[in-house]
């Protein structure tokens, strides 16, 4: 049975499809970034509590506690120092950049498959990406 | 209030919202914003932080299960990329600086208004299982923006092509601008343009949605992050919780039908969307 109706996809002039690894290689991509990340935001978690046992939920919202590991320098000096906080910080990136390492390799397997316009497409939305994280939200702060 | 039931709490406020997130195309966030602003007293650039980090929890997650299904179109899904992230980067900016202003309230009103929004278009198509009469315009073809995926709950194999390339565009960069400002998947955004406009089948539509999502989501959550309004502390244990709630959304969503996973939806946002208003007009 055809959803949309039974002759839309048999007339178009081919089918294009993006190749089997792709599909295999996005999905072990977002689940890699995902397990990797809420390691990271439990481990964290588990040992900023461990060192705050008196913490309040007043000051997890007054404060930001990772405003000093923000910077490439700042994260690698906290998590060499295992700081709590340097490592939710990290976690956090990592979930933030899965989906761009997603997007990067769909510009992969289009450039590969010679789809001009998808690979243009998918190199724009990955520079955006970068520049939304790396230029615009420093601005705007 | 002890560390530990904070971390238990909104723990389980992300199992909801990952839940729902996941079977929707919602993306979760439309639960843990609220939960966090009406609940705890966060501000509402925090709650927005810790929201796009849960939909991107629920994008990875959902992702790596809707992919390997051929549920999720990555075709359909990384062309309209390109209208969603500009809208996202511009909303979380604006979000930033309307927040310098003070605006917050208005933001919260404005948040509430949109998930009402969305209430009308839900109830019309409450009833539909798949689309009929679909012509695919001249860039799906051009594009190869077709598919085909087997449904569990019909035991069929559904074949699918998009349609009004154009119009879904132009929804999508709203959606971007609607996710990025209020930290929001804006879902059902997403799913109106593939569902309305390009007329794909429902579920591919939440599931290609989701996947769109983490892309959308880190647009903003990149903003919002360098800005300094993404605090782990709030946004870790929503977003273990969200993981949670997302796999077993993941799981059940194949044996749904459409009809079902509509009607899941209309109610918790009607709940949602009230609840913002009034908190946006200073009402308890």
């Amino acid at each position: 049975m055809t959803g949309s109706d039974p002759s839309a996809s048999s007339r178009l002039p081919f089918r294009r499809r993006l190749p089997v690894d792709a599909r295999r290689y996005m999905a072990w991509v977002l689940r890699a970034g995902l397990l990797v990340s809420i390691a990271l935001l439990a481990g964290g978690i588990a040992a900023y509590v461990a060192r705050h046992p008196g913490g309040t939920v007043r000051e997890i919202l007054a404060t930001n506690p990772i405003a000093g590991y923000l910077s490439l320098g700042g994260l690698a000096h906290g998590i060499a120092d295992g700081s709590p906080e340097a490592i939710l910080t990290l976690g956090i990136l990592v979930i933030v950049v899965t989906p761009i390492v997603r997007v990067a390799s769909g510009f992969y397997y289009f450039e590969r498959g010679g789809e001009r316009t998808m690979s243009m497409v998918t190199l724009t939305v990955l520079l955006l990406l970068l520049l939304g994280l790396l230029v615009l939200g420093p601005l705007v702060r | 209030m002890d560390l530990w039931a904070w971390v238990l709490l909104l723990g389980l406020t992300g199992i909801l919202a990952g839940l729902l997130g996941s079977l929707t195309g919602l993306g979760g966030a439309v639960v843990v914003i609220p939960v966090l602003i009406v609940g705890f007293g966060a501000s509402f650039p925090v709650a927005a932080g810790a929201g796009l980090i849960t939909i991107l929890v629920t994008s990875s997650t959902t992702g790596a299960t809707y992919v390997r299904d051929y549920l999720t179109d990555l075709r359909i899904g990384m062309f309209f990329e390109i209208a969603t992230v500009p809208g996202a980067i511009i909303g979380a900016s604006a979000t930033v600086l309307l927040t310098h202003a003070s605006l917050d309230d208005a933001l919260l009103v404005a948040l509430g208004i949109v998930l009402l929004a969305i209430i009308p278009g839900s109830l019309r198509r409450r009833n539909e299982e798949l689309p009929a009469g679909v012509v695919p315009d001249r860039r799906s073809q051009r594009l190869g923006l077709v598919g085909e995926y087997h449904d569990q709950a019909t035991d069929r194999d559904v074949r699918y092509a998009a349609a009004e390339t154009s119009p879904a565009l132009g929804v999508m960069f709203g959606a971007g601008i609607v996710s990025g400002m209020f930290g929001i998947g804006a879902g059902v955004f997403k799913v109106l343009a593939l569902d309305h406009y390009l007329r794909l089948p429902m579920k591919v539509s939440t599931a290609t949605s989701n996947f769109m999502m983490g892309v959308t989501a880190a647009a903003g959550a990149g903003v919002l992050l360098a800005a300094g309004y993404v605090n782990p502390l709030i946004a870790a244990p929503a977003a273990m919780g969200t993981a949670l709630g997302a796999y077993s959304g993941s799981r059940l969503l194949p044996g749904l039908r459409n009809r079902t996973v509509r009607l899941i939806l209309i109610p918790v946002v009607a709940v949602l969307g009230a609840e913002t208003i009034l908190r946006g007009v200073g009402l308890p």
